[in-house]
């Protein structure tokens, strides 16, 4: 059965609780009625049940998730997902600023369009964007794949560790040590298998943004410079 | 023929100058090292006051019988379970990265033993450090390396870091020797890259967002556990007031003493404030917001012993971080593999090679022969027993002001030395009783 939590009236930290207490009876799926974009809603969730967000939300909705699959019926504010583990977050509007933000695992899908910094510094999981994304997306990326079906803003993959960025639409600008990299078959077969998987079609060919890996280490003469000499 | 009226050193132009600049005009950037601020003038500290015990005007406690309680509580504000220490005395956060396994199971094990908290540091938790620590502080830092919901919900506290006193506005960085395969694994790194961390956190830039993210580290801990905001000295007054008005616990301030596992250098010797200074900032601050004593002060950068945690007591602390100290305690800088110092191009006392990864007393590496010159137990009671000498040395100065507890100690128990610090503190300077402008001032602020 679907139970339903109402946001009207209360506060944050009243339907996180009553969440948690549905969570904890054992309920599998709860719809959260009118979110009205309250910030932190449904943070830490670490059971893999069904959360729906009727509505748009604030900063860190599904925060530090780890299991859950949620769905967010509107807009979400900055950090959607951050942190997060294991689980599925898909937001059917646009995402703020940091979407994504050094998520370790699971799936983020943002609908409409991403804002700056997507996928900041992830270590792991996928981010898929089905629109556009913002300046400095993917900033310090260590792990893990972004999709970007749309244009990409400035700075895409600025001082990547690892990953792998994948743009349909035009690209602003690279980032520093952003380099383009061949598709292999194996790319390919992801793309199609994963955007199938959440209903999205692409006829656009994708380029695939990686890390140079000039920023890996100090050059090598300088490294022996600095064992030595300091 | 050496003729000493040609051979001058100019003031200017010294040997190390020299030496600095060729050495850059062979690296090509700045330098790099561990340790902590090395530069030749000497900073305003803690050195510059002293305590004036009572005589005829007060009456003091008995040095080595009466109860003088050390018992330190944090995070009274919003969280359900404040800490509750037995000194004031805490480990701060040094990764396990930048530490051996061994040297960060050494000072949790110390700091259970000595009733105190350990940090985990830049590079998530260490299980063993977890499971050696009564009371273990989690940080939450910009790089986010080894962030993990589930350790942050078996913390004791959380430290969201916005930056250390060593190197205000920077991230961290760990250089290739030291990031091994485990090490990376658990930062989700390449193995052998010179990890250069983020300074700004992911998702959130400002004071306004911080409110925010507070309250999101409070919904995953279900407000359970304090919250301390941890920042290097830098304006610390608006830092201090803008941290207390953003909802934490408990305001760490680190002044530029403090120490690093890497840094550039410059950021350690010419960026940030002094720690005395940084005190008496932060404690304006909350006087003037009227939370001093409701938002706890925690201290760090440069503490080496009793009397500068007493010190910073006295200013307005209510606990003190040790990092340094806590490794010179575990052998740091002592004189054993003396060889290994000098391959190093350094020797005992004056190493700062951190960064090498070639640590001789197996701290600061990740090499398992180095690690194994580190024995945990003996390395642990070493901490312990530097941890009690430096309560004892603090129960004392506090006996001597006729203080019953440590946390009593309060800026009329100190003096100025000098001009400098009379003017940095707002205490009177010896033999004048007049104070040399207002500092930011123990009593009411005049700083806005």
């Amino acid at each position: 059965m679907v139970r339903q939590v109402e946001c009207t009236g209360k506060t944050t930290r009243e339907i996180n609780q009553e969440i948690r207490r549905l969570i904890g009876d054992g309920e599998q799926e709860i719809v959260v009625l009118r979110p009205q974009a309250r910030h932190n809603l449904g943070v830490a969730v670490l059971q893999p049940v069904k959360l729906v967000f009727e509505g748009s939300v604030g900063y860190y909705c599904a925060g530090m998730a780890d299991g859950p699959s949620v769905e967010i019926r509107g807009s979400a504010g900055w950090g959607v997902a951050e942190g997060m583990m294991s689980g599925t977050v898909i937001i059917e509007q646009n995402a703020g600023n940091s979407a994504a933000a050094s998520i370790r695992g699971g799936t983020v899908v943002v609908r409409g369009s991403a804002s700056a910094r997507a996928g900041i510094a992830m270590k792991g999981g996928t981010l898929i964007i089905q629109g556009n994304c913002g300046y400095m997306t993917g900033f310090m990326m260590q792990k893990g794949t972004i999709i970007v079906c749309g244009d990409a803003g400035e700075a895409l993959g600025d001082s990547m560790y690892e990953g792998r960025i994948f743009v349909g639409g035009s690209i602003a600008e690279f980032g520093n040590d952003a380099v383009i990299q061949e598709l292999t078959p194996e790319d390919r077969e992801f793309l199609t298998s994963t955007l199938t998987q959440y209903g999205i079609t692409s006829a656009r060919p994708f380029q695939k943004v990686v890390a140079g890996r000039r920023l890996w280490r100090f050059d090598k003469k300088e490294f022996a410079t600095w064992r030595e000499a300091l | 023929m050496r003729d000493e009226a040609v051979l001058r050193h100019s003031n200017i132009w010294r040997p190390e100058t020299i030496e600095d600049i060729q050495t850059k005009a062979e690296l090509g950037r700045y330098r790099i090292r561990g340790f902590s601020a090395l530069r030749s003038r000497v900073l305003p500290s803690f050195d510059d006051l002293t305590f004036i015990p009572c005589t005829l005007t007060r009456v003091p406690l008995e040095g080595y019988r009466e109860k003088c309680s050390t018992k330190t509580v944090l995070g009274t504000r919003f969280a359900k379970k404040p800490l509750e220490l037995d000194i004031p005395i805490m480990v701060t956060g040094m990764s396990y990265g930048a530490l051996s396994y061994n040297a960060k199971v050494a000072l949790a094990r110390a700091a259970t033993q000595a009733g105190t908290s350990t940090t985990t540091g830049d590079g998530g938790m260490l299980m063993a450090e977890r499971e050696n620590s009564r009371v273990l502080i989690y940080e939450v830092l910009p790089s986010r390396y080894g962030m993990n919901v589930h350790h942050l919900r078996m913390a004791n506290a959380i430290e969201l870091t916005v930056g250390q006193g060593a190197k205000p506005g920077t991230g961290g960085l760990l250089l290739e020797s030291k990031v091994s395969d485990e090490i990376a694994a658990m930062r989700d790194l390449p193995a052998g890259v010179d990890q250069r961390s983020p300074c700004r956190h992911p998702d959130w830039l400002g004071p306004d967002d911080m409110i925010l993210k507070i309250e999101e580290l409070r919904e995953a801990t279900d407000w359970q556990v304090p919250i301390f905001v941890k920042m290097g000295a830098s304006r610390v007054y608006d830092d201090v007031t803008l941290a207390a008005k953003a909802g934490a616990d408990v305001v760490v301030v680190d002044g530029m003493e403090g120490g690093t596992g890497a840094s550039p250098d410059l950021l350690m010797d010419h960026t940030g404030i002094p720690t005395l200074a940084a005190v008496c900032e932060a404690r304006a601050a909350l006087e003037d917001m009227g939370l001093y004593g409701e938002v706890q002060l925690i201290i760090a950068g440069g503490i080496r012993s009793g009397p500068d945690a007493a010190k910073a007591l006295a200013l307005g602390a209510d606990a003190v971080y040790v990092g340094t100290a806590a490794l010179i305690a575990l052998n740091c800088n002592k004189p054993i593999y003396v060889e290994d110092y000098h391959k190093l191009g350094t020797e005992p006392y004056a190493c700062h090679h951190c960064h090498t990864g070639r640590c001789p007393v197996g701290i600061t590496t990740q090499d398992p022969e180095l690690v194994k010159r580190l024995d945990i137990d003996e390395g642990a009671e070493r901490v312990v027993n530097f941890f009690h000498a430096m309560t004892l040395e603090i129960q004392m100065l506090a006996r001597a002001c006729g203080k019953a507890d440590v946390h009593d100690l309060e800026p009329e128990d100190l003096r100025a030395l000098t001009l400098e610090a009379s003017m940095i503190t707002g205490l009177p300077l010896v033999g004048t009783n007049v104070v040399f402008a207002g500092g930011p001032g123990w009593k009411k602020s005049t700083h806005r």
